[in-house]
């Protein structure tokens, strides 16, 4: 992996503008992905991994907002770009798979003409380059060409989130954001996509950032994991690392509420407690009331991102070394 | 099959078939949701019931709560067959023994009424004996058991999170005191962290209320976590279905191997290269004889291809329907995990 990062989010939050208040979705978030590099975000529902990833391609829509950072890809600045100057960036250099395929693909047009929609709309190629890349990239995610003629309810739905991925790689990008695009598959077509798209980020190099709400999915393929709660970053680290040797109490308990199809049968005790509304965060540690370790201080001080063995964790018992594994 | 096992059974399927006509008014083609399944629930038992999209499993649990009448074979209650229960009082005592839970906790509940409504309604319907302070009394005892606060029946669904409003699901459920309850992927759209309370509750319900479950998933994880049996389905067939813990050490079908490699597993050691398979689920529109999961078995044989397989008890208590794994003495591996 070359040096410089492909992307670096510094310092980005986004607020919500609401009549009853303004609600920080995304609070001081920073990470850097490199050229490619496979990076897992996971958290829980509402805990912001959505908002980020729109925020980082530059997708956002009133009332979300960008209130502060930068998200900077290829050296630019993408915060406050105009449309036509993100134009010549998306597709081409950075692209997005949605998680529903069904409702991202437009149902009343072929696979093959919504991919000559993006091409022409991103780039100046001519039409039988546009039909002979389309071709290709449907052959490399395993679809034959001739779906190029299919509407999409032709297809399965793993064929559909295929051709999606397919989609996002008709200008070889060099960084594809994906949404939970194996959500709506069971588990042999999750699997089989998941390969496939560690098999062309092998093939082609490109990095890829990959939100889930499941950790186990991703447990073999990501790099590196960010685990998000409540808008912020709990930890960051290499992914086997976080698997065998989780330092924040919240990743613990994610991987705790886990059962395996593997070794004895235990009984689990998942977290106690739901997620917190994001507009009426508790004081301190976001997590404390949910926390099987908490102390008094974790109620009052708020805590920062610690570096620790190689990770960050935003921990007060883990920084101040009171609590051990 | 393995009904000796299980006494008389709670509920038993036999020959059950539900096909569907597709296509418009002068269409001939049929899709055959379910074709000739045999299963028998016993009491306090959790059965999961799993497979792929299309497989079949939500039919039978839409069958079973008569939602749609069977196309041909027969659904046993306590050793009644359920077409002859036609009295409005029979059939009212029937979907109150077996209710359904949905999957949705969104889209099932009313979102203008407090969530105790349901409860109170079904109390109403199902249990008339009841005076209005007992079915108050009730309502509290089952929000208890499924682990709600007591405010919880005053609240409005609005103000619930998706693992209680779940709960709320479990709690009206249990008020008409079922025998067992079909679940429909029930945990499939709650976070992670919360699923493991649900499950635990299904365990507790069967422990302590003596409630059997059909646990229909497709997270084979999480049937292990609170099944007793599995019931494993293909394109409407059942292809494998045992003790929970003899079907996940020696699965004998291809499908259910294949099935069993594609679970993600953390505490698995780290492997990308792992065979996988690119098959597509089959389609059930006008089957022609034959396994149908011949075109992604790696085992198939010529016989496949002609002779649909039966399931054949492999292990005690344990069938499978695969012509090769009934064939072959030791255990044949089409993937391994």
């Amino acid at each position: 992996m070359s040096d410089a990062p492909v992307l670096e989010v510094s310092g980005l939050s986004v607020d919500y503008i609401l009549d009853r208040g303004d609600v920080r979705a995304v609070d001081d978030v920073s990470f850097t992905v490199s050229r490619g590099e496979f990076l897992g975000i996971v958290g829980e529902s509402g805990c912001g991994k959505s908002t980020l990833l729109f925020a980082v391609a530059q997708l956002l829509a009133p009332p979300a907002e960008v209130a502060a950072g930068s998200v900077t890809f290829g050296g630019t600045n993408l915060v406050g770009l105009t449309d036509g100057q993100l134009s010549a960036i998306r597709w081409r250099d950075m692209s997005v798979v949605m998680q529903s395929a069904m409702n991202a693909l437009n149902p009343v047009k072929t696979i093959g003409a919504q991919f000559k929609d993006v091409m022409r709309a991103h780039g100046k190629v001519p039409d039988r380059d546009i039909a002979a890349r389309s071709a290709e990239v449907l052959r490399m995610v395993g679809i034959d060409p001739e779906h190029l003629r299919s509407y999409p309810h032709q297809l399965s739905g793993g064929m559909r989130q295929r051709s999606m991925i397919a989609m996002a790689l008709l200008f070889t990008p060099d960084l594809v954001i994906m949404d939970e695009p194996t959500s709506a598959l069971d588990v042999v077509a999750q699997r089989s996509l998941m390969v496939q798209i560690k098999e062309l980020q092998l093939a082609f190099g490109f990095a890829v950032i990959f939100v889930t709400h499941d950790m186990s999915l991703i447990s073999h393929f990501s790099d590196r994991l960010m685990v998000m709660y409540a808008g912020q970053v709990d930890e960051l680290g290499a992914t086997r690392a976080v698997f065998d040797r989780p330092l924040h109490p919240y990743t613990q308990g994610l991987l705790e509420a886990f059962p395996s199809i593997r070794g004895p049968r235990v009984p689990l005790k998942g977290i106690p407690g739901n997620p917190p509304d994001l507009a009426r965060v508790p004081s301190g540690c976001r997590f404390h009331p949910r926390c099987p370790y908490a102390v008094d201080k974790c109620a009052e001080v708020e805590p920062g991102l610690y570096p620790l063995d190689e990770a960050l964790v935003r921990c007060l018992r883990r920084e101040d070394g009171s609590l051990v594994s | 099959m393995t009904s000796e096992l299980h006494g008389a059974g709670l509920i038993r399927a036999e020959h059950l078939t539900r096909h569907f006509k597709i296509g418009g008014a002068l269409s001939r083609r049929t899709l055959h949701a379910v074709d000739d399944v045999n299963f028998t629930i016993g009491e306090r038992e959790i059965v999961a019931l799993a497979g792929e999209s299309g497989s079949g499993k939500s039919t039978i649990a839409r069958v079973l709560a008569r939602i749609y009448p069977p196309t041909a074979g027969e659904v046993f209650f306590e050793g009644k067959p359920l077409a002859a229960m036609k009295s409005r009082a029979e059939r009212l005592r029937y979907s109150g023994l077996v209710p359904m839970v949905f999957q949705d906790p969104f889209a099932s509940i009313n979102p203008v009424f407090r969530v105790s409504h349901g409860v109170l309604r079904s109390l109403k319907l199902h249990r008339p004996s009841l005076s209005e302070a007992q079915r108050q009394e009730e309502t509290a005892r089952v929000f208890e058991v499924v682990g709600l606060n007591p405010d919880m029946p005053q609240r409005f669904p609005y103000e619930l999170s998706g693992g209680q409003r779940q709960r709320v699901g479990f709690a009206q459920a249990l008020a008409m005191r079922p025998k067992l309850i079909l679940a429909d992927e029930p945990v499939s759209m709650l976070d992670v962290s919360i699923r493991i309370g649900l499950l635990n509750l299904m365990a507790k319900l069967r422990d302590d209320e003596g409630v059997s479950i059909l646990y229909i998933t497709h997270d084979i994880a999480s049937a292990r976590y609170v099944a007793d049996r599995l019931i494993v389905m293909y394109a409407g067939q059942i292809a494998e279905t045992g003790p929970i813990e003899d079907v996940l050490a020696h699965p004998r079908h291809p499908y259910t191997q294949l099935l069993l490699s594609a679970v993600p597993d953390p505490r698995a050691p780290l492997s990308v290269a792992a065979e996988t398979d690119r098959g597509e689920p089959p389609r059930v529109i006008d089957p022609t004889p034959g396994c149908r999961f011949r075109w992604r078995c790696p085992l198939a044989i010529d016989t496949c291809a002609q002779v649909t397989p039966s399931l054949v008890e492999l292990r005690p208590d344990h069938s499978a329907a695969c012509h090769v794994a009934q064939n072959s003495s030791e255990e044949v591996k089409a993937f391994t995990a």
